[in-house]
C-alpha cells in the first residue's frame, strides 16, 4: 500500500505555476529523494505536503485518506507528517531532550523518557541531553530535528535539504547516519535536494523535479543510467553532447560508432550524451585529441581534450591523467543514450 | 594595559562625583533626621501613595504589553493590511511627551483626571517601548520553528504561547521593566491628570510648606522601589537568548476573516495616542493664535534652545570621555566610572531635583539657583542616554586602525584625537543630538531648579495649564513635538531599526 499519493498537485503564485500537476507515490518505509535545481518548486511541494499551503489543484492523500485539496486542507498539526527543516529550526529555548519530547504532549510520562531516551541513543547525542541548541554544532542540530520529527512516530518525515548548510565531510558521514536511522525507525521519508549526489547516494527512489513537473521517477542506477531526456542527462552527471546518426541499431557520431543503451530506430537523428568516465584516453604521439586542460582532484582529474574539433571532458585517474599538451585517443567505453531531436 | 589620558580620567571621575554626591547627600541628611523621616513615611497617607502607585505601574505594564506586543505581531507577522504604516505609527507617540499627551486630553476634557485617565494617557505612551522592544525580538524569531511545532501537533495559539512567547519574552520582559521605570518616574502628565503618585506627591510637599523632610523622605522610598525594579531590569536583561542569527524569511499569517477587526485595533489605538492630543492641540493653538504672546514664546524657545545645546555639549564631553575610557583603555577605574554612570539611570527626575536642591543649597549656594545647578541635573539624568549612544560609533572604530597610525610614529594620545575621535564624531553628534532634544522635553528637574528669571518652552506650559490656560499651553506642547520630539524620534536608532524591519 502506498504510504502517499500525490495527484495532479498544482500550486500558482502571483499567476505563476510554481507546480504543474505532480503526480508520485510513496511507498511505506520508503525513502523517496525529490531532485531538482534552486526554483524548481522543490520547497513548496513540502510546504504543500506538510500542510502549511494549501494546493491551487490537485490532491494528497496520506494512507488513503485525503489530506489536502483546493477546497479541504487538513490543518498541520492533524497530519502526523513530521518535518525537518533546512537550518534546523531547534527551539531556541528548551534543551536537546525537550526540543525532542516535544511532540509526544500526549505521552504518559513514562513513555516520553523512554522515546527520547531511545531517540538519543539512536542519535548519539545522549550526552547532550541538556544542552541548548545553540551550543551544538551543525551535524548535531541537524540529527536532533531528524530526532524530534520522527519522535511521535509519523506517518511520513519531510526533510528540506538537510544537509546543505554543512560542509563536505560532515555531510558525506551525515547521510550515512541519517540513512540508517530512518531505516532503524521503518520512517518513510521525502528529502528534496539539489545535489544529484545526495539524491542517488541515499534515496530508494528519485524523483526529478522540473519548471514545476516531475520528469523521471526511478530507482538511482535507473535515472544515472537512463535519463529521459538531454536535461536531466547533464544535470545529473558532466556529460558531453555530441551530434549523431542511427544506422543499423548504431549511432554514428564524429567519435566513431556507438551502441545505444534506449531503443532507436534507424535514420534518426539526434546527440548523445557521453559522461566524462565512458572516455578513455590514451597518450599516442599520432592521436587526434589534444589535452588541453587539466582540473586535479586527487583521486582522479577532468581533462579536457579537443578532438576533432568537439571539446570532450574527460574523467581518469588523477595520479595517470594526462598532461596539457600531450596528444591523446579518445575512446568512448559502454553505451550512451540517445535522443532524437 | 594602556594608561589613558589624564584629561580624560578627570573628566570621567568629576562626572562620576557629581553623579553620585547629591543622591548620596540626600541620604545622609535623611539619616541625620531619622526619626523625623520616619515620623513623616510612617502615615497613612505613605501607604496611600504606594497603593496608588504601585496600582498604576502594574496596570500600565500590563496594559502597554498587551498594546506593544500586539502592534508588533500585527505588523510583522500577519498579513494586516498597511503594516509599515501601522508601525510608523505605532512608534509615533515617543515624539510626543507624555504631559503634553496628558495636556491633549484635558484641554479637550476638563474633567479627564485620576487613576483612568493617568492609566490610559501612560499606556498610550509607553506601549512605543514594548513595541520597539518586541519588534526587534519577532522578526528573529525564526517562523520554522513555529511551523515544526505545527506539524508536532500543536495548533496556531498553542504555538504562540509555547514557542513564540517564550522567544520574545525577555525581550519584552525588559520593555515591561522599562515601561515600569517610566511610570515610576512620571510626573507631568500624572500631575496634570491629578492622581496622586509619589512624584506628584514629592512636589508638592517640596512647593507647599518649607520644612522640606517630608519631600525628600517621600523621594528617599520613591528612589528604594525604583532601584528594585532596576534590580529586576538587571536580572532580566541578562538571559537574552543567544539569537544572533540574521534575519530569515517571515511567513505572515494570513488573518482572513479577522484581518478587519485588527486594522480597526490599530487604528483605535493610533487616534487614541497620536489623533486625539494632536488634533486638540491644533484646535487649541488655533483658536489661542490671537492672543499668544509672541515675545513669550521667542523668549521660552531660546530659554529651550540655550539649556539644552548647553546640556547637549557639556554632557556629550563627559559621555565621550567616558565611553573612551571605558571603551578603548579597559582599565578597572574605567569600568567603575561606565558603571557608576549608569547607576543613575532611571532614578526620578523629581528625586534628582530635590536632592540638587538639598545639595545646593546646603553644600555649594554659590551656585544654587543658577544654570549650572541644572546641568547638574541633566548631566545625572541623561549621562547614560549620551553613554549608550556614544559608546557604540566609539567602539566600531577598527582597534587596526589605532595600531597603524602608532606604528606610523603618532603616539598613542595623538591617535586617539587624529584617528579615532574624527571617526566617531557623526555618531558622537547624533548622540549630543539625541541628549538636547531629550533636555528640550524635561520637565519636573527643571521646574525645581531653573533659576528664577530662566523659562522654557516646557516650564511656560506648565505655568499655563496651572492657570488652567490649556489655549495658552497648547502652542507650546505643539513647538515641543515639532522640534523635539519628532526629531528625536527620527534620531532613535531602535526606532528606525525596529521599522526597517517591519517591512523585511
Amino acid at each position: 500500500m502506498a504510504t502517499l499519493n500525490l495527484r495532479g498537485l498544482q500550486k500558482v503564485f502571483d499567476d505563476f505555476a510554481v507546480l504543474d500537476g505532480v503526480n508520485l507515490d510513496v511507498k511505506d518505509q520508503e525513502l523517496v529523494a525529490v531532485l531538482g535545481a534552486s526554483g524548481s518548486g522543490k520547497s513548496t511541494l513540502l510546504r504543500l505536503i506538510a500542510g502549511f499551503e494549501r494546493p491551487t489543484a490537485g490532491t494528497i492523500e496520506l494512507a488513503g485518506t485525503e489530506i489536502s485539496s483546493a477546497t479541504k486542507a487538513l490543518v498541520p498539526e492533524k497530519r502526523n507528517i513530521g518535518i525537518v527543516p533546512q537550518d534546523t529550526a531547534l527551539f531556541p529555548h528548551l534543551s536537546v531532550s525537550q526540543n525532542i519530547g516535544f511532540g509526544l504532549s500526549g505521552w504518559s510520562s513514562k513513555d516520553k523518557v523512554a522515546r527520547v531516551t531511545e531517540l538519543l541513543e539512536i542519535v548519539e547525542l545522549t550526552d547532550f541531553a541538556d544542552n541548548r541548541p545553540e551550543k551544538l554544532s551543525g551535524g548535531q542540530a541537524q540529527r536532533v530535528a531528524l530526532a524530534r520529527a520522527l519522535a511521535p512516530r509519523p506517518a511520513l518525515v519531510l526533510m528540506d535539504e538537510p544537509f546543505s548548510a554543512l560542509d563536505a565531510e560532515l555531510r558525506t558521514r551525515l547521510r550515512l547516519d541519517v540513512k540508517a536511522i530512518l531505516k532503524t525507525e521503518g520512517a518513510t521519508a521525502i528529502l528534496v535536494t539539489h545535489d544529484q549526489e545526495e539524491a542517488l547516494s541515499l534515496a530508494d527512489r528519485v524523483a526529478v523535479l522540473r519548471n514545476g513537473k516531475i520528469i523521471q521517477v526511478g530507482s538511482p542506477t535507473e535515472i544515472y543510467n537512463s535519463p529521459v531526456d538531454i536535461g536531466i542527462a547533464t544535470f545529473l552527471g558532466d556529460s558531453v553532447l555530441i551530434d549523431g546518426e542511427v544506422k543499423n541499431g548504431k549511432i554514428i557520431t564524429a567519435l566513431g560508432s556507438l551502441s545505444p543503451l534506449n531503443k532507436v530506430t534507424d535514420g534518426q537523428v539526434g546527440r548523445v550524451a557521453i559522461r566524462g568516465e565512458n572516455f578513455y584516453l590514451l597518450p599516442n604521439l599520432k592521436g587526434e585529441g589534444e589535452v588541453v586542460g587539466q582540473i586535479f582532484f586527487g583521486h582522479d582529474a577532468v581533462v579536457e581534450v579537443v578532438t576533432k574539433g568537439i571539446k570532450i571532458r574527460a574523467r581518469s585517474n588523477g595520479p595517470f591523467a594526462p598532461e596539457v599538451g600531450m596528444r591523446v585517443s579518445v575512446w568512448v567505453r559502454g553505451s550512451v543514450n540517445f535522443y532524437p531531436g | 594595559m594602556r594608561k589613558p589620558p589624564k584629561v580624560i580620567v578627570v573628566i570621567g571621575v568629576s562626572a562620576t562625583l557629581l553623579a553620585v554626591l547629591p543622591i548620596a547627600y540626600l541620604g545622609l541628611r535623611l539619616f541625620e533626621g531619622f526619626d523625623r523621616a520616619l515620623a513623616e513615611l510612617l502615615r497613612f497617607r505613605t501607604l496611600e501613595l504606594l497603593g496608588n502607585t504601585g496600582l498604576l505601574v502594574l496596570a500600565v505594564s500590563a496594559s502597554a504589553l498587551l498594546v506593544g506586543f500586539s502592534q508588533a505581531w500585527l505588523t510583522t507577522r500577519s498579513t494586516v493590511k498597511f503594516a509599515s504604516s501601522f508601525a510608523v505609527l505605532a512608534a509615533l507617540p515617543l515624539a510626543i511627551p507624555s504631559y503634553v499627551m496628558a495636556l491633549g486630553y484635558i484641554s479637550l476634557f476638563p474633567t479627564f483626571s485620576g487613576f483612568f485617565a493617568s492609566w490610559l494617557v501612560l499606556t498610550l505612551a509607553t506601549s512605543p517601548y514594548v513595541f520597539l522592544g518586541v519588534t526587534a525580538a519577532l522578526v528573529r524569531v525564526d517562523t520554522a520553528t513555529e511551523e515544526v511545532a505545527r506539524t508536532l501537533g500543536f495548533g496556531r495559539f498553542q504555538v504562540l504561547r509555547r514557542i513564540t512567547w517564550p522567544q520574545v519574552r525577555p525581550a519584552a520582559t525588559a520593555s515591561v521593566l522599562l515601561v515600569a521605570l517610566y511610570v515610576l518616574s512620571e510626573f507631568g502628565a500624572i500631575a496634570l491628570l491629578r492622581y496622586d503618585t509619589f512624584t506628584r506627591a514629592i512636589y508638592n510637599a517640596y512647593r507647599g510648606s518649607f520644612d522640606r523632610t517630608s519631600a525628600a523622605a517621600l523621594a528617599l522610598v520613591l528612589l528604594l522601589i525604583t532601584l528594585l525594579v532596576i534590580w529586576f531590569e538587571r536580572r532580566y536583561r541578562g538571559i537574552y537568548l543567544a539569537n544572533t542569527k540574521a534575519l530569515g524569511k517571515r511567513v505572515r499569517v494570513d488573518l482572513g476573516s479577522w484581518s478587519w477587526a485588527a486594522t480597526a485595533g490599530l487604528t483605535l489605538v493610533a487616534v487614541f495616542s497620536v489623533g486625539i492630543p494632536m488634533f486638540s492641540l491644533l484646535v487649541w493653538s488655533v483658536q489661542g493664535s490671537a492672543n499668544l504672546d509672541m515675545p513669550m514664546l521667542l523668549d521660552a524657545l531660546w530659554g529651550s534652545v540655550r539649556l539644552a545645546g548647553l546640556a547637549g555639549v557639556i554632557i556629550g564631553v563627559f559621555a565621550t570621555a567616558i565611553a573612551l575610557w571605558a571603551v578603548r583603555y579597559r582599565t578597572r577605574l574605567g569600568a567603575w566610572v561606565e558603571t557608576a554612570s549608569w547607576a543613575t539611570h532611571a532614578i526620578p527626575a523629581v528625586v534628582v531635583g530635590l536632592a540638587l536642591v538639598f545639595f545646593g543649597a546646603n553644600v555649594t549656594p554659590w551656585i544654587y539657583q543658577t544654570t549650572w545647578m541644572l546641568m547638574i541635573a541633566y548631566l545625572i539624568l541623561f549621562l547614560p542616554n549620551a553613554l549608550a549612544a556614544i559608546s557604540t560609533p566609539i567602539a566600531q572604530v577598527s582597534k587596526d586602525l589605532e595600531d597603524v597610525s602608532q606604528s606610523l610614529g603618532v603616539p598613542a594620545n595623538r591617535t586617539l584625537f587624529k584617528v579615532v575621535l574624527p571617526i566617531a564624531f557623526p555618531g558622537i553628534i547624533a548622540g549630543v543630538a539625541l541628549v538636547a532634544l531629550t533636555v528640550l522635553k524635561e520637565l519636573p528637574a527643571t521646574l525645581l531648579l531653573r533659576p528664577t528669571e530662566t523659562n522654557t518652552l516646557a516650564t511656560r506650559l506648565w505655568g499655563a495649564t496651572e492657570d488652567l490656560a490649556y489655549s495658552q499651553a497648547a502652542p507650546y506642547a505643539l513647538l515641543l513635538v515639532i522640534i523635539a520630539g519628532l526629531p528625536a524620534l527620527a534620531l532613535n536608532a531602535q526606532a528606525r531599526k525596529a521599522l526597517s524591519e517591519v517591512r523585511g
